[in-house]
């Protein structure tokens, strides 16, 4: 994305946002509360038009009516986007079928997706599913086409660590394979364990710092203001104002 | 009892209400504007209460008017809500209560305050009062009995209101509850028309049904107003014994929470249902999308019951309008209006607001290689064949009952009727869809989450269908049947146009439609 700006009336959400993220890379983007994570990612998948500013996506210039890569990206929306009244399999089959997938295809993924992600009660609807439970379905349904690039917006977060290792197993072997996720999570370790390179943007959606972070799983450091930063965590809480403040009631 | 957490809660629901209206620019005249026209409203209310006060003194009859004004007062109260669902959107669910130091008594005596704060019961508040003060002024009549008495009845018509409404939330969400639901609304919409004559014809019956009539709470109200001593205080008394018994049910029925329809146990994975084939009938691209939304309808508990209710609506409209002589002036003309009902009755309130209860789902659309505007039109052509289902089968019922000889024009003319209805609301209810999105409940059988304009649509459509034949006067005529097709072929025009304009419209307005559905808006 270049010079990406998102505006809702006066308020600025995104402020002049470049970056780039190289294929086949697991790249963790990542800011506080409200700095505008989602609306980017919205505004990456089609959800929302940017007020200024450019998006390329596997080499192509990308709009909200660009049919053809939108066949090529999968998205986990921060809301999970589920069609609760359905059930997973209607649901999972409903999504591979707007992709195109062919009939035979279509219901061999959804079967092996729901025995792999412990989705096999057909009695529930989604709207009846545990938290958990609808992530895991909001996963399936951003992979079950296969895309090339994956989007995943807090995508381990209420899901149980059995499913939190299968998924991250998944998306190691998807970027193995030269396809790119671009993933938005506050739980630092697990980026700093499954990301190559990161981004960290502040309010309002201003980009601070990017880079690989590959340095750390070698016990090395991030340099960065004169400062060597042992962990992502030390490096987010200084970029984006470490804050403490004591309440002598609590 | 915490009073004073209960009188913070009632002027948070006002603040509330308050803090909605301001979000949406350019609503805060809107929304003096509209509270001022209520107040003059609730005046001419109180006016028509007073009128009657008057004529109940001057008749020299005053139970027995009080007695009429208030028994219709209660059951418009009682079935205008929980029909249109006028007052019955709960502001704070039990569950939102349970976070404030609050006992279980205490958070049912704050929701159903709360509940009674709406402003659609101090209209039927403003009415009953006007009733007190004409017999106070105009006669020698208590006005503290008479208030009393009122505001005891103002709480027994919202507690009932409250009872059916979660007795039908919880029936529609057993296997069989909307054929229940479907059953009593039958036999209630037959109760007017086979009880008068019945009543007309046997004196003995009628005296019968006042003896029972007595031991109501409108019957106890008026009672309390009219009279005094002990007389007053028996009047009083039942309508306080009615209170607390339907708080005791209300409090029973609400700790029994409706639990979510159950699918079959032995329910498998079904990769094709019939559904999915008549979905295929839109082509590859559509059948998808059209499937899910014939589904989103299907499985709605509001969808079904309206669905079912429209077929006896149409018959009640047939059968009562058509026995006005001088102003309907025959069945045929009060079928003209009824049918077309049936053609949006069902889908009318998903149509007029078709991604209000979808929630976060609606970004899913976007997502998806193809045109985000597919999904609308997918929406409403569900929603076009699901009420469209329902115009032979009506069609054929009024044919069965229809006056002999039967004319086959009598027939054809409300049926081009209803599918004039059938395509003009659909077509309106895009355009409703994308200007006056609210986000609203699936879940909800009962109360009214549509916007003003839904609203403005919904009944303003029904109350078009009755009276445009009417106003058509004697060019109502089986022998000018074709008169009803240019409207026909217009209003599918229309449809077609909607569908097109709508479609190109629709991706501006994505941003707006996701603040609303998402609570930012």
């Amino acid at each position: 994305m270049t010079n990406l700006v998102k505006r809702y009336g006066q308020t600025l959400a995104v402020d002049s946002l470049s970056l780039s993220v190289p294929q086949g890379s697991m790249f963790g983007f990542l800011g506080p509360n409200g700095s505008g994570k989602s609306t980017t990612i919205g505004c990456l998948t089609g959800l929302l038009d940017p007020t200024a500013g450019s998006v390329e996506i596997l080499g192509s210039p990308f709009t909200a009516e660009s049919a053809g890569l939108k066949r090529r990206m999968g998205v986990m929306p921060e809301t999970l986007g589920l069609f609760d009244p359905l059930y997973a399999h209607e649901f999972l089959a409903f999504v591979a079928r707007m992709y195109g997938l062919e009939e035979s295809d279509v219901r061999r993924r959804v079967t092996e997706l729901l025995a792999a992600l412990d989705l096999t009660d057909a009695r529930k609807t989604l709207a009846e599913f545990s938290t958990g439970m609808r992530k895991r379905v909001a996963f399936a349904a951003s992979v079950i086409h296969s895309p090339d690039v994956l989007f995943l917006d807090e995508p381990f977060e209420s899901i149980d660590p059995a499913g939190v290792a299968l998924l991250k197993q998944w998306l190691r072997r998807f970027t193995e394979q030269g396809r790119t996720v671009f993933i938005t999570s506050h739980v630092l370790e697990t980026v700093e364990r499954l990301c190559d390179r990161v981004a960290i943007i502040t309010k309002p959606g201003k980009l601070v710092w990017q880079g690989g972070i590959t340095v750390l799983a070698g016990e090395g450091a991030i340099h960065h203001d004169g400062k060597d930063f042992g962990s992502l965590e030390a490096l987010f809480l200084h970029l984006t104002g470490e804050r403490y403040t004591d309440l002598n009631w609590l | 009892m915490n009073w004073k957490r209960i009188g913070d809660l009632i002027r948070l629901r006002y603040k509330l209400m308050w803090a909605r209206t301001r979000l949406r620019s350019g609503k805060i005249a809107l929304f003096a504007i509209g509270y001022l026209l209520v107040a003059l409203l609730a005046a001419l209310l109180a006016a028509g209460g007073l009128g009657a006060g008057i004529l109940a003194i001057r008749t020299g009859q005053a139970e027995r008017m009080a007695q009429v004004v208030l028994s219709g007062l209660f059951v418009n109260a009682v079935f205008g809500s929980v029909l249109l669902g006028f007052g019955m959107n709960a502001v704070f669910g039990d569950v939102e209560l349970r976070r404030f130091p609050l006992r279980r008594r205490e958070r049912f005596v704050a929701r159903h305050f709360l509940g009674m704060a709406d402003p659609f019961w101090f209209f039927i508040l403003a009415l009953e009062a006007g009733l007190v003060v004409g017999l106070y002024v105009y006669g020698t009549y208590s006005f503290w009995y008479g208030a009393l008495a009122v505001l005891l009845l103002h709480v027994c018509s919202y507690l009932l209101t409250r009872v059916v409404g979660v007795w039908a939330e919880n029936l529609m969400n057993t296997r069989s509850g909307s054929m229940v639901v479907l059953g009593l609304i039958l036999a209630l919409s037959l109760v007017p028309g086979t009880l008068m004559p019945m009543l007309k014809k046997n004196p003995a019956l009628a005296a019968g049904s006042l003896a029972v009539l007595r031991y109501t709470p409108p019957f106890g109200a008026a009672a309390a107003m009219t009279h005094q001593g002990p007389r007053a205080f028996l009047g009083m008394g039942l309508i306080a014994l009615w209170a607390v018994g339907l708080a005791a049910v209300l409090a029973a029925l609400e700790r029994r929470p409706a639990g979510r329809r159950q699918a079959a146990a032995n329910v498998g994975v079904a990769w094709e249902s019939p559904l999915d084939r008549v979905a295929s009938l839109f082509g590859p691209r559509m059948a998808p999308l059209v499937g899910y939304w014939l589904r989103f309808y299907l499985r709605n508990n509001r969808f079904r019951m309206l669905y079912l209710f429209s077929l006896p609506l149409a018959a009640f409209i047939v059968y009562n309008l058509g026995q006005i002589p001088k102003w309907v002036a025959s069945p045929f003309v009060a079928a003209l209006g009824a049918l077309p009902i049936v053609a949006f009755m069902g889908t009318s309130r998903i149509a007029v607001n078709q991604y209000g209860y979808a929630g976060g789902a609606f970004r899913r659309f976007f997502l998806f290689p193809t045109d985000s505007a597919a999904s609308l039109r997918a929406g409403s052509y569900a929603a076009v064949l699901l009420s469209a289902a329902m115009i032979p089968p009506t069609a054929i019922l009024w044919a069965v009952f229809a006056p002999r000889p039967l004319d086959p024009r009598v027939v054809l003319m409300p049926a081009i009727d209803a599918v004039t209805a059938l395509f003009a609301f659909h077509a309106i209810g895009l355009w409703t869809t994308l200007y006056g999105p609210r986000r609203g409940d699936y879940d909800k059988s009962i109360g009214n989450d549509l916007s003003l304009m839904g609203n403005i649509v919904v009944i303003g459509s029904t109350f078009a269908c009755i009276f445009a034949p009417i106003a058509l006067g004697r060019a109502a005529t089986p022998a000018n049947w074709w008169l009803a097709l240019p409207p026909a072929a217009l209003a599918a025009a229309f449809y077609a146009a909607s569908l097109r304009g709508a479609s190109a419209v629709f991706p501006g307005r994505r941003e707006r439609l996701l603040a609303v559905l998402e609570g930012k808006a």
